[in-house]
C-alpha cells in the first residue's frame, strides 16, 4: 500500500503546550481515512501540518513524497475544507466557488453546479449572511469539485442537518468511486461515517493510539460478557480495552489478536457481541487518558490544555 | 491559471470595494470642496494658491483596503490552498495595478482641473500646488508611487494584524508612538528643526513623493513578506 503523506517522528509543540508528540505514521493513498479523537487530541493541527499551515517543531511531514510548506508542486494537489474557514466579509457563494475554481487543476465545474443545487445554496447570497449549516455546505461543494488527489475534511459538516449530512456521505463515496483519490475526514460523529471509513487513525493527547484499516478494525473489536475468572482467562491474550464488572460478571471490549478469538470466548462460555468502531473508539480514548501508557506523560499536556 | 494571479484575482472579486469605495469618499470629499469654494467664493477671500488637502482621504482607504486585503483575504488563500509567496506576489500585484489606474485617474482629472482653471473657481484639489509638476509622465509616478506605499503600508499593518492579533496591532502603536518621540526629543536636544525642514524644503518633488516612498515600499514589502512566512491563517 503506497502512502500519499508521511509523518516521521513529528512533534508540535505551541506555547504551554505540546500538540502532537513524536507522531510517526501514514496517510494511504487513495483510501477513506477517518482522523478520530477527542477535541484537543491534535486532528486539526495534524491537518494544519499537512497543508504547510504549520511547520512541525521537530520531525518531518511529507505530502505526494515532498514538504507541503510552501510548495506549489504539492499544495496545487492539495484541498483542505475546515469548519473554522473565515470567507471575507463581501464574499457571496458564486464568488467563492470562482475563486476555487481559479486554483484547483482539478476542478469540476459541473459538479459544483450540481452541489450546489443539491444542498440548495443560493448562490448570490453573502456567506457570512448563511447559517452555520449552510456556511459547512459551501465548504463541502469546494472540497467535491476540488477533485484534489489528496482532500482533507476538517469537521466539515458543524451544523448540518442529517439530511444534508447524507447527501454529503452519499456525494462523496459516489464521486470517490469514479475518481479515487486521497481523503481524511476528522469528525466526531463517528458512528455516522464508520461505513465509509476504510482506514482509522485514532489521535489522543497528541499521539497516535490506533493506526488500522476499518476491516481489520471491525473484525478484531469485540464485547465479551461473562464470570470475571472467564472474563479473565480470555484477556490474558488479547487486549483488554476496557472492563466493567458486577457481582461475579465482567463486560469486556477486548481487541483481539487471533483468529480463533471468537470461537474461543464461546469455548469459555462467554457470551460475545459485535462492537462498534465507535464503541472501541470510545474506549481506547478513555483508557489511554486514565492510565498513560507511554512516558510521554499525556496526563501532564491535559492539565495545560 | 497561475497561482499569483489567482490570488490577485481574488483581490478584486469586489470592485465595489477596490473601486467604489475610495472614489465615493474622495467624491465626496470633491463635492464638498467644490461647494464651500463656490458658496465661500474662498479663492477670492484668502490670498492661498486655492489647494486642499482632500486627496489625502483617496490614500487614506487605499491604505484601510489593503489591512483589509491581509486580514480578510488571507484565511481564504490559505484555505484554498495558496501559497503564502502566491498570495503575497498576488495582493502586490493588486496593489501595482491598482496605484497604476489610480495614478492614471488622477492625472486625467488634474489635466482637466488645469484645463478649466480650477473647475473655474481657483481650486486645485486633486493636484495641490505641493504636488503638481509640469510633466505628465512625472506627475502620474507623483501620484502612483505614495498610492503604492501606502498600499503596502496597509499590506503590513494586515501582516501584523494577522500574525500577532490587535496585542500586535497596539504593540506596533506604541513602538511607532516611542520612536517618534524619541527622535522628537533628541531633534529638540539637538535644537535640529530647522535644518530638518530645511533639508525637506530643499528635496524636489521627486524626492519627496516618488524616491522616498519607493525606498519605503521596498522596505515595507521585505519586512511584510518574512512577517507572512510563519503566519497561520
Amino acid at each position: 500500500m503506497t502512502t500519499a503523506a508521511t509523518f516521521d517522528a513529528v512533534t508540535m509543540r505551541f506555547r504551554g503546550h505540546t500538540a502532537l508528540t513524536d507522531v510517526t505514521t501514514g496517510i494511504q493513498a487513495d483510501t477513506i481515512t477517518g482522523l478520530l479523537g477527542r477535541n484537543g487530541a491534535g486532528k486539526t493541527t495534524m491537518m494544519q501540518l499537512l497543508t504547510g499551515h504549520r511547520v512541525p517543531t521537530t520531525g518531518r511531514v511529507q505530502v505526494l513524497g515532498r514538504s507541503p510548506y510552501e510548495n506549489d508542486a504539492v499544495l496545487s494537489r492539495l484541498c483542505f475544507i475546515k469548519e473554522s474557514q473565515r470567507y471575507p466579509d463581501l464574499f457571496r457563494v458564486c464568488d467563492a466557488v470562482a475563486a476555487a475554481s481559479w486554483v484547483y487543476p482539478g476542478w469540476d465545474q459541473e459538479l459544483a453546479e450540481q452541489l450546489l443545487e443539491d444542498f440548495e445554496l443560493p448562490r448570490k447570497r453573502q456567506i457570512k449572511k448563511l447559517s452555520r449549516g449552510m456556511t459547512s455546505a459551501v465548504g463541502i461543494v469546494l472540497g467535491l469539485a476540488s477533485r484534489a488527489p489528496v482532500t482533507l475534511f476538517d469537521e466539515p459538516y458543524l451544523g448540518l442537518d442529517a439530511v444534508a449530512r447524507q447527501l454529503f456521505y452519499d456525494r462523496l463515496l459516489a464521486d470517490y468511486a469514479e475518481h479515487p483519490r486521497t481523503i481524511v475526514l476528522s469528525t466526531h460523529l463517528i458512528e455516522e461515517i464508520s461505513d465509509l471509513l476504510e482506514h482509522v487513525l485514532l489521535l489522543d493527547h497528541g499521539q497516535v493510539v490506533l493506526d488500522a484499516d476499518a476491516e481489520t478494525l471491525r473484525a478484531q473489536a469485540l464485547t465479551v460478557t461473562g464470570p470475571s475468572r472467564s472474563v479473565a482467562t480470555f484477556g490474558a491474550v488479547h487486549d483488554v480495552v476496557k472492563t466493567e464488572s458486577l457481582a461475579g460478571q465482567t463486560r469486556a471490549i477486548v481487541r483481539t489478536s487471533t483468529a480463533t478469538a471468537h470461537r474461543d470466548a464461546v469455548d469459555l462460555g462467554l457470551s460475545v457481541e459485535p462492537t462498534s468502531i465507535q464503541q472501541l473508539v470510545v474506549a481506547l480514548s478513555l483508557r489511554s487518558a486514565g492510565a498513560p501508557t507511554s512516558p510521554a506523560a499525556p496526563s501532564l499536556q491535559g492539565v495545560s490544555r | 491559471m497561475n497561482r499569483a494571479v489567482a490570488a490577485a484575482r481574488m483581490q478584486t472579486v469586489h470592485p465595489l470595494v477596490s473601486l467604489g469605495l475610495p472614489w465615493a469618499i474622495v467624491g465626496l470629499s470633491f463635492a464638498i470642496n467644490l461647494i464651500v469654494w463656490r458658496v465661500g467664493d474662498v479663492a477670492a477671500q484668502s490670498p492661498g494658491d486655492g489647494s486642499t488637502g482632500g486627496l489625502g482621504s483617496l490614500y487614506a482607504t487605499v491604505l484601510v483596503i489593503f489591512i483589509q486585503a491581509v486580514t480578510h483575504m488571507f484565511p481564504l488563500a490559505m484555505g484554498l490552498s495558496l501559497s503564502r509567496r502566491d498570495f503575497f506576489a498576488g495582493t502586490a500585484l493588486a496593489a501595482v495595478v491598482q496605484s497604476a489606474w489610480y495614478g492614471l485617474a488622477l492625472v486625467v482629472l488634474t489635466v482637466i482641473e488645469d484645463a478649466t482653471n480650477g473647475w473655474g473657481i481657483r481650486l486645485h484639489f486633486w493636484a495641490p500646488s505641493f504636488l503638481h509638476v509640469d510633466n505628465i509622465a512625472l506627475q502620474f509616478l507623483v501620484f502612483a508611487v505614495p498610492m503604492l506605499a501606502c498600499a503596502f503600508l496597509g499590506i503590513a499593518v494586515g501582516v501584523v494584524w494577522k500574525r500577532w492579533g490587535t496585542p500586535g496591532i497596539y504593540a506596533l502603536l506604541l513602538i511607532s508612538l516611542l520612536l517618534a518621540g524619541v527622535a522628537a526629543i533628541w531633534i529638540t536636544w539637538l535644537k535640529a528643526w530647522t535644518e530638518i525642514g530645511g533639508w525637506f524644503a530643499d528635496q524636489s518633488v521627486s524626492v519627496l513623493t516618488i524616491a522616498l516612498p519607493a525606498a519605503l515600499i521596498v522596505v515595507l514589502a521585505g519586512l511584510a513578506f518574512q512577517g507572512l512566512r510563519r503566519t497561520v491563517p
